[in-house]
């Protein structure tokens, strides 16, 4: 398996998928000459990583809702059944995602339950270094995402974009440490920016772009940096400036990272991937008022999202993908809250998924400790999202190697 | 002064200078006269405050005012030198925890290393970090152990898996108590029992390992080799190493007499060592308010550095910061030129923030713009800036009416 770059410059420019197409997509594209089916990669497609936050109670996501000892163990804070979002007879989803639930109708959401790691880590913290550095054992400072980045563009040979990955927040997530690529972190289009007044702004310019290598080793690197930072900002809005979001999203933090993550994706700024995030899913206390809220932000944000991306014809191309460092106890607190558990259930939406449910969910009478266990580990997703997404070989990014699964 | 400490004025640094190389030395190493007063800790509504934020923020800002106000600034480098070293997260760590780990850092960081080493060893704040609370007879947990051989006195490849396991076994029974945040000593819970450690078998316990590991050659190299990573350049020389190694064998571990060597070296004046290596971000921030001979932290310093890689308190795993190179990308610089632009941006400036206005320094010492700029690259960058920059930028003073 050949690295992303390899595809680009092998690639016709055609759209290319995997052999899961649903027959619908096929119809969508007939205009277009018909796509050879096969093992390459479109080199368009584009990873949207959505961390939730706190860590998702799983159990109130996607509600085991037939099952004597899930109302048992959350007599108070248990989703009624009435008002479950059905899949089958005995698991749906909670009514706060009605949105997912519309595009999971529409084939569009692969869900996949149980999902964890050997010896789960119940600290925030580490838990989610777990996660997104994709370690487990040991800690490690670059990414996966990082990682996938370094390998795709060795030292010597530069993202055709600067903007290839972007992490919409003010700081960059672990996930997308890399040891030479650099990420932009945008926490918004206005605020990536060099902030001072005019005049000094000019002034500022003729310094780091006369900034010459010295003596020191760092100077050239410093240099480049400075210019593009200095640059960058600009440079990016004037690329997203002809994109128009062509879809009503709800107003908040998430949706506001989905509508720059839709226009850096539909405008030539180059994006492969991104990373947003949602919380907090921390829920120790009064969990239902607070997950409910969350759950519907995110769910209503990524119906607006994908129905924008249709709008512009680039949804298939686009697959989103959300985590979370772990899931949350079975038996509901004294505060009608969860506290940090194992095991959670995860979304892969958009793009190429072949939409269904993927694994059983986890027994709520066969548990460890009183918590979940996981039958999926994490680093198949990201196998998977890897080696049948972005076209990367995921024993280059994770160690050890992972079963893929069939949703992409 | 400025790898020695976080820069100064340019008063302050002529003071320095006064003293002579040996003078200027012995005064960082051994400073003689009072400190600033400072707080011991944080303020209790700062550290049991119920809003985290607070207590994550407010000790930040505690240290951090430390680091701009000190005058034993090598002191607080060293103690910024031995976070990053034995690096521990508040966002795993409580507050107040965190601030007794720094305090030990400022107690003993020029001291002796196996002493430092095992009062880190049963330090709460690292015991809570790498689980060494839980470590028992019955059930040991290697997790400290593994990272002092690893990352805090050996370096990977210089011990085996038996060492760690053997090591972790010795440091068994040391309990962390929640209520009154001490760890004492439980004979019931230690592994008493013959263990063989770095090749040597003993009923080791916690300081007989310490002493097994700093005795070992790999362990004088490891420290050499951090020590002049972080104050001359990376990838240092082996005879470098080697030389310095066997200064701090010598001195028995001791942290002062082996900066000493390394601070009078010619190696430390030496033009490879001459700006060879990046601030880190807390130096960087720090510095250009000791230059500007401001007093006051800003009260969103902590966050600013978070942007700029370096969130103090926080490193981002046990590892500790990268450094070098990694601290340069587009985000971290445009959080570095920002910070600057916001001391120098606020007019009038806000009642807690610091300022660095042209006009302010222009008003103060009636310089004209030529001279304020001598003034800044003076303090800031020892004159070590070419003619065509000095030129941008009084270009810029003058033609922008920002002075006179």
């Amino acid at each position: 398996m050949g690295n992303r770059r390899t595809f680009i410059t092998s690639s016709l420019g055609v759209a290319v998928l995997g052999g899961t197409l649903p027959l619908s997509f096929l119809r969508s594209v007939s205009a277009e000459p018909l796509p050879a089916l096969g093992n390459s990669i479109d080199p368009r497609n584009v990873l949207v990583v959505i961390q939730m936050n706190g860590g998702n109670d799983g159990l109130n996501t996607v509600v085991p809702y037939s099952d004597d000892a899930y109302h048992r163990v959350r007599p108070v804070i248990g989703v009624a059944p009435e008002s479950v979002l059905k899949f089958d007879g005995r698991i749906g989803l909670n009514p706060a995602l009605a949105s997912l639930m519309e595009l999971y109708k529409e084939g569009r959401v692969a869900l996949v339950q149980g999902v964890g790691y050997p010896n789960p880590n119940r600290s925030h913290f580490e838990a989610t270094q777990i996660w997104e550095t994709a370690s487990p054992e040991r800690p490690q400072q670059s990414g996966w995402l990082g990682r996938y980045l370094d390998r795709t563009y060795p030292a010597s040979v530069k993202p055709p974009s600067m903007f290839e990955a972007v992490a919409l927040g003010d700081t960059l997530p672990a996930a997308l440490v890399a040891q030479h690529v650099d990420v932009p972190a945008i926490g918004s289009l206005g605020g990536y920016a060099y902030n001072t007044i005019k005049d000094a702004k000019t002034s500022a310019g003729a310094l780091y772009d006369g900034a010459k290598p010295g003596q020191s080793p760092y100077l050239e690197l410093i240099g480049d940096t400075a210019r593009n930072a200095y640059h960058g900002g600009d440079a990016l809005r004037a690329k997203v400036a002809n994109f128009t979001n062509k879809a009503t999203y709800p107003n908040d933090n998430f949706s506001n990272q989905l509508k720059l993550a839709a226009q850096l994706i539909g405008s030539d700024a180059g994006t492969r991937i991104v990373f947003v995030s949602i919380g907090s899913f921390d829920t120790h206390a009064n969990q239902r008022t607070q997950q409910d809220r969350l759950l519907k932000m995110m769910g209503d944000g990524l119906k607006a999202f994908y129905t924008d991306l249709a709008a512009h014809q680039i949804d298939k191309n686009v697959l989103a993908m959300t985590f979370s460092e772990f899931g949350r106890r079975v038996t509901q607190n004294a505060s009608n809250g969860t506290d940090h558990g194992t095991a959670m259930p995860l979304f892969v939406i958009g793009g190429g998924v072949k939409g269904g449910i993927y694994g059983d969910h986890p027994s709520l009478t066969d548990l460890d400790n009183g918590d979940l266990k996981f039958h999926t580990d994490f680093r198949a997703v990201y196998a998977t999202v890897l080696k049948n997404w972005l076209g990367h070989d995921p024993a280059d990014v994770l160690a050890g190697s992972f079963q893929t699964l069939p949703l992409v | 002064m400025r790898r020695a400490g976080f820069g100064g004025t340019a008063a302050e640094i002529a003071a320095l200078q006064a003293l002579g190389m040996e003078g200027a030395v012995a005064s960082l190493l051994h400073p003689s006269g009072d400190d600033v007063a400072f707080e011991a800790y944080p303020a209790n509504d700062v550290l049991y405050n119920a809003n985290g934020g607070l207590q994550r923020s407010g000790t930040q800002n505690w240290w951090l005012d430390r680091m701009l106000r000190t005058k034993r600034p090598l002191v607080e480098k060293m103690t910024l030198f031995w976070h990053g070293h034995f690096a521990t997260s508040i966002d795993k760590v409580p507050a107040a925890l965190m601030a007794e780990q720094i305090n030990l850092f400022r107690a003993q960081g020029m001291g002796n290393f196996r002493t430092l080493l095992a009062s880190v060893s049963i330090d709460p704040a690292m015991s809570v970090w790498l689980d060494n609370r839980y470590n028992t007879k019955a059930h040991p947990n290697e997790n400290y152990a593994r990272e002092v051989m690893e990352l805090f006195a050996l370096g990977l490849g210089n011990y085996r898996e038996d060492d760690v396991k053997n090591a972790a076994r010795a440091f068994t029974g040391w309990p962390y108590n929640n209520k009154t945040q001490q760890i004492v000593f439980n004979p019931k819970l230690h592994d008493d029992d013959p263990k063989t450690f770095l090749g040597q078998t003993g009923n080791f316990g916690l300081q007989d390992v310490i002493s097994i590991i700093v005795a070992q050659p790999v362990h004088q190299r490891f420290i050499a080799r951090a020590l002049l990573e972080y104050f001359l350049y990376s990838d240092p020389e082996p005879e470098l190493i080697e030389g310095l190694a066997q200064t701090y064998a010598l001195s028995g571990y001791d942290i002062a007499k082996t900066m000493g060597t390394l601070l009078r070296s010619n190696v430390f004046y030496s033009t490879r060592a001459y700006r060879a290596i990046p601030k880190n971000p807390i130096e960087f921030a720090i510095g250009i308010l000791r230059y500007a001979g401001t007093t006051r932290v800003p009260s969103n310093l902590a966050y600013s550095l978070k942007r700029m890689g370096q969130e103090p308190l926080a490193p981002p795993t046990v590892k500790g910061w990268d450094g070098g190179p990694a601290w340069i990308n587009t985000n971290t610089l445009l959080a570095r030129f920002n910070y600057v632009n916001s001391l120098a941006a606020e007019a009038p400036p806000k009642a807690d923030a610091p300022n660095i206005q042209p006009d302010a320094i222009v008003a103060q010492t009636g310089f004209d713009a030529p001279r304020v700029v001598e003034a800044i690259v003076s303090a800031a960058l020892q004159d070590d800036v070419t003619r065509d920059v000095r030129e941008t930028i009084v270009g810029y003073l003058t033609q922008s009416d920002a002075v006179g």
